[in-house]
């Protein structure tokens, strides 16, 4: 039976299923896998279609050896997840060129199995989850069309039979995918190939970078507060200092892992929680300034930015409390000093003399920023999303003739200037603000939030937060990136402005796939721990856990018994019957069985005569049935009653 | 590793019966005696099922870990609906089949499906042969099994395998029947020695045409017996079945003896008086047989050549 032909209608089901579970891998896999994977199927069905049979061992080979050498060169290694998933692929594409009994199907469903699963552990949408599942569903309905003998079902009633073992699973699914144990961390190193580049800040910064980022609606991260909530000139979350001025560009120093100087809360605390999208960078976006973290192999660096010790490749909570007003009495280090007045000695020299030149007016720091703010202030500077291009020595370009551009303009030639005047500054690149989703609670920082301000060193109170930006544009802080750039002429700033009635919605389906990523993706040992708490269970623990795994699964599996035998019994649709039914059965353990040939009235007083006790019940049942059955409907007695006193009906067992 | 599965097997089969003991059929097959495993299919399964779950639990993958989840209890589902395929299926047999050496002998299995849901795929393995099909809901149907019998002889099936992959392959379920079948395999008709009519009326073949002239009278019906023949009006009028007899019917019966085939072996004069007996019914005369220690008086008609045929098949067996 097994080795039976294949037709051309079953390779035609197989082969699109391998398609459609490729698909699932189309942004992940080089094209020309699914390529020579389609190219493998058409062939195969042309030939079939033809009549003929597969394509002799030779063929397969030289294909073989063609392709799996292409693959070694794309990705040196059959380790990775992209890699296996290609070699599997291809194997499949190979097994459909060489299909010729069913036995060959049954193992191309179990790669489609497979694949499908490895795009799960990439993907984490709902969506693909929900399509996987399609797939596996109109696979194994084709397995049902394989194995049957004489001719095979239709489509329709495969996928119906196929959809009812699909449903009954999920039950038992369910309760494993709750109870089963999790592990803390991978159980081997998990190869990290994946193609995805690093998203949302870098850790340089030049003139006009971060623009490119403002025009972006991705979620960089979400946070949701515990109690209060900081006001929005407050929300300033940390990500990549930046300490080194080459004249154009900023960047962050390698040596700057020292510890920092102690700080001393003036306000209160926030407590909140960080859901970092992966960015592939190693900081995670923490409220201005980090005080403690949960976050395992991670730290903060000198310059209080909180670093993982490897990139962020998966999602991650981070639950921390930051103070947002702070001070440090600490003398800064001179190491550190130093390096935070450096400038370039041959670029930027106007900003150099200005800088001078206002120093020797305001001996003191804060007052000299205070100046150079003014400046901003009075000084026709704009503020605008397409700045135009800058040479070499920006900041003189930016301060002397454009006069326009965006936060990073501000921030990198606000930090040159307190620099050029002996004040230690320095260039912070983070996000501010964000929105809040109403319908979930949270905020929500989108890479349009992506944000650069400076910091200066003040004797006596430490590294002092300045935003330049705020000089030019003081909406920008208070309201955000969208309204402002409403007033410019950026096509991105029209588009925003036609999609506001669209923002409803957006955050109502943001609010869904935060909760899709805080309740499934994030399910873990923790999340277990409360399950078993929610139920009830003293002193949660692995063991109980599987204990409860056990029992839940032997509860699914008997109802799954009784699900799936219910269906065996010849169920006669005859309520009326099956209430005379019940009674019957009632009075046969009370030791007096119908006979076939009895009728309800004779049976009736053979009850009576046998048990006198139950004469009048039995006897007003056995007529109230023959008035169901065969008179006319009167309302004398109605089904409802009957099925009633007959499910109330409880004879004793026979006395003897 | 092949002939250790055997053992199993064969031990299995022994304890079924020294369980059951013999089954009257036609048996409802219950939960009790379904026996289920993995096919090699399952088995692959079942490791590509834990690859899953390592994958799943190796990159932390909730959604990979629910995928891996779903699949594995379908194949827990399926188990159930591959237990239930058979489960409660009422099965019969025809407890007597006649078949000649060398040929095939015909093994009808009836199957009734009291149930709502469909009974696809069921095998009989029966004699090394195996037949397939499938029972819809609510009624019966009919698995042929086709066994080559190399031997003249009785052959007493006493135990057969119902077996089921139903519905992806991933499992087989089985049960053993205890029912007895007796198969009677009649020797191979096969010879050179001429009916021993040694009357005028030739061969049978051109007898009928001819016969059906002369009608001489009305004869018990007896299965086999062709229907052109049958004497409707007389059925009508509430009579017992009778056939119109015709001269050729009512020829002289003729003996078909041992004895006559002096000089032949054992297995060679059986074959000689199989095909004897299919000439004498082929040309509807009446024929009667005798072998050492049988004889069956003449007589014609289906169950006359069957019950010749099973005294030649059982010759020396020690059965009747």
């Amino acid at each position: 039976m097994i080795t039976e032909r294949v037709t051309y209608e079953q390779l035609l089901g197989i082969s699109g299923c391998v398609a459609l579970a490729l698909l699932a891998h189309i942004t992940t896999l080089p094209l020309w896998v699914p390529a020579i994977v389609v190219a493998c199927g058409l062939i195969r069905l042309a030939l079939a279609r033809g009549g003929r049979g597969a394509p002799s061992g030779s063929v397969l080979v030289t294909v073989a050896v063609l392709v799996v050498p292409l693959l070694l060169v794309r990705f040196h290694t059959f380790n990775g997840l992209v890699a296996g998933t290609a070699l599997l692929s291809v194997t499949a594409g190979l097994k459909l060129l060489e299909t010729r009994t069913r036995r060959d199907i049954y193992i191309i469903t179990l790669i489609i199995y497979f694949v499908s699963l490895a795009a799960l552990l990439e993907g984490d949408s709902f969506w693909l989850l929900a399509y996987l599942i399609g797939v596996c569903w109109l696979t194994t309905a084709t397995l049902l069309r394989l194995t049957s003998s004489g001719p095979a079902p239709d489509w329709r009633r495969s996928l119906r039979y196929g959809g009812r073992v699909l449903a009954q699973a999920m039950p038992l699914a369910l309760v494993f995918w709750l109870l089963f144990p999790r592990f803390a961390g991978p159980l081997w190193h998990i190869p990290n190939d994946s193609q995805t580049a690093a998203s949302g800040l870098s850790d340089t910064m030049s003139p006009g970078d971060i623009t490119q980022l403002a025009l972006s609606d991705e979620v960089a991260f979400r946070v949701r507060f515990e109690a209060a909530t900081p006001p929005n000139s407050e929300r300033y979350w940390r990500g990549p200092v930046l300490d080194v001025f080459d004249g154009h560009t900023w960047s962050r120093s390698q040596a700057s892992q020292a510890g920092a100087p102690t700080l001393t809360p003036l306000g209160p605390g926030y407590q909140y929680t960080v859901m970092m999208e992966p960015h592939r960078h190693r900081w995670i976006f923490m409220l201005d300034w980090p005080n403690s973290w949960n976050l395992p192999r991670s730290g903060l660096t000198g310059d209080y930015t909180l670093m993982q010790s490897e990139p962020l490749s998966r999602p991650v909570d981070v639950v921390g409390t930051s103070y947002t007003h702070v001070q440090s009495t600490e003398p800064l280090n001179s190491r550190t000093r130093i390096r935070e007045v450096k400038l370039p000695g041959d670029r930027n020299p106007r900003t150099k003399a200005l800088a001078l030149q206002l120093r020797s007016t305001h001996a003191d720091a804060m007052e000299f920023v205070q100046a150079v703010l003014a400046m901003f202030a009075q000084q026709p500077f704009f503020y605008t999303l397409t700045p135009p291009k800058l040479s070499d020595d920006s900041v003189d370009e930016f301060l002397f003739n454009t006069k326009r551009g965006f936060c990073g303009h501000y921030a990198s030639a606000f930090a040159a200037l307190a620099r050029a005047a002996g004040i230690p500054a320095r260039v912070v690149t983070g996000y501010q603000g964000g929105t809040l989703n109403p319908y979930g609670g949270y905020w929500i920082l989108r890479q349009s939030d992506a944000h650069a301000w400076t910091e200066v060193w003040i004797e006596g109170r430490g590294w002092v937060r300045i935003d330049p930006t705020a000089a030019i544009a003081p909406e920008r802080v208070e309201r955000g990136l969208a309204d402002v750039a409403s007033a410019d002429e950026s096509p991105a700033s029209a588009w925003q402005r036609r999609a506001h009635w669209f923002s409803g919605l957006q955050l109502r389906f943001d609010a869904v796939k935060e909760m899709w990523r805080e309740r499934i993706l994030d399910f873990d040992q923790d999340s277990q721990r409360k399950l078993l708490q929610f139920l009830k269970i003293p002193d949660p623990d692995g063991q109980k856990l599987v204990m409860l795994l056990a029992i839940a699964m032997s509860l699914v599996l008997g109802w799954l018994t009784w699900q799936v035998r219910r269906e065996l019994a010849p169920r006669s649709k005859d309520e009326t019957a099956r209430a005379y039914a019940r009674l019957c059965a009632k009075l046969a353990t009370a030791g007096i069985a119908r006979v076939p040939h009895e009728g309800p009235e004779a049976y009736a007083l053979r009850v009576a005569r046998l048990r006198p006790d139950l004469a009048g019940i039995a006897t007003s049942l056995c007529r109230q049935y023959s008035f169901l059955r065969y008179s006319a409907p009167s309302a004398s007695v109605t089904l409802g009653q009957f099925q009633a006193a007959v499910r109330a009906f409880r004879p004793k067992a026979t006395r003897l | 590793l092949v002939s250790l599965r055997q053992a199993a097997v064969n031990q299995l089969r022994a304890r079924v019966i020294r369980r059951h003991g013999r089954d009257s059929l036609p048996i409802s097959i219950n939960r009790r005696r379904i026996y289920i495993l993995p096919t090699r299919f399952g088995y692959m399964l079942g490791a590509i099922l834990a690859a899953m779950l390592i994958a799943g639990l190796n990159y932390n993958s909730n959604l990979a870990l629910a995928f891996a989840f779903l699949m594995a209890s379908m194949a827990l589902v399926t188990m159930h609906h591959c237990n239930r395929n058979m489960l409660r299926l009422s099965v019969d047999v025809t407890t007597e089949v006649d078949a000649f050496a060398g040929r095939e002998a015909l093994l009808e299995f009836e199957l009734r499906n009291g149930s709502r849901v469909d009974r696809r795929d069921i095998e009989v393995r029966c004699m090394s042969a195996v037949g397939m099909n499938s029972v819809a809901a609510g009624e019966s149907a009919t698995i042929e099994v086709i066994a080559p019998v190399a031997q003249r002889g009785v052959t007493r099936v006493t135990q057969f395998e119902l077996r089921t992959r139903y519905p992806f392959g991933w499992f087989y379920s089985w049960t053993y029947v205890q029912g007895s079948i007796a198969v009677y395999v009649a020797p191979a008709p096969l010879g050179n020695r001429a009916l021993p009519s040694g009357s005028a009326q030739g061969t049978g073949s051109h007898s009928e045409a001819r016969g059906d002239e002369d009608f001489s009278g009305l004869r018990a019906y007896q299965p086999g017996m062709p229907l052109k023949h049958m004497a409707w009006k007389v059925l009508a009028r509430g009579g017992e079945p009778v056939v119109r007899s015709y001269s050729s019917l009512a020829a002289q019966p003729e003996w078909l003896d041992w004895s006559m085939l002096e000089g032949l072996d054992t297995e060679a004069r059986l074959s000689q008086l199989c095909l004897w007996v299919l000439e004498s019914d082929a040309a509807q005369r009446p024929y009667g047989l005798r072998v050492p220690g049988k004889e069956l008086a003449p007589s014609g008609g289906a169950a006359h050549r069957f019950a010749c045929l099973r005294a030649l098949a059982a010759f020396g067996v020690g059965e009747a």
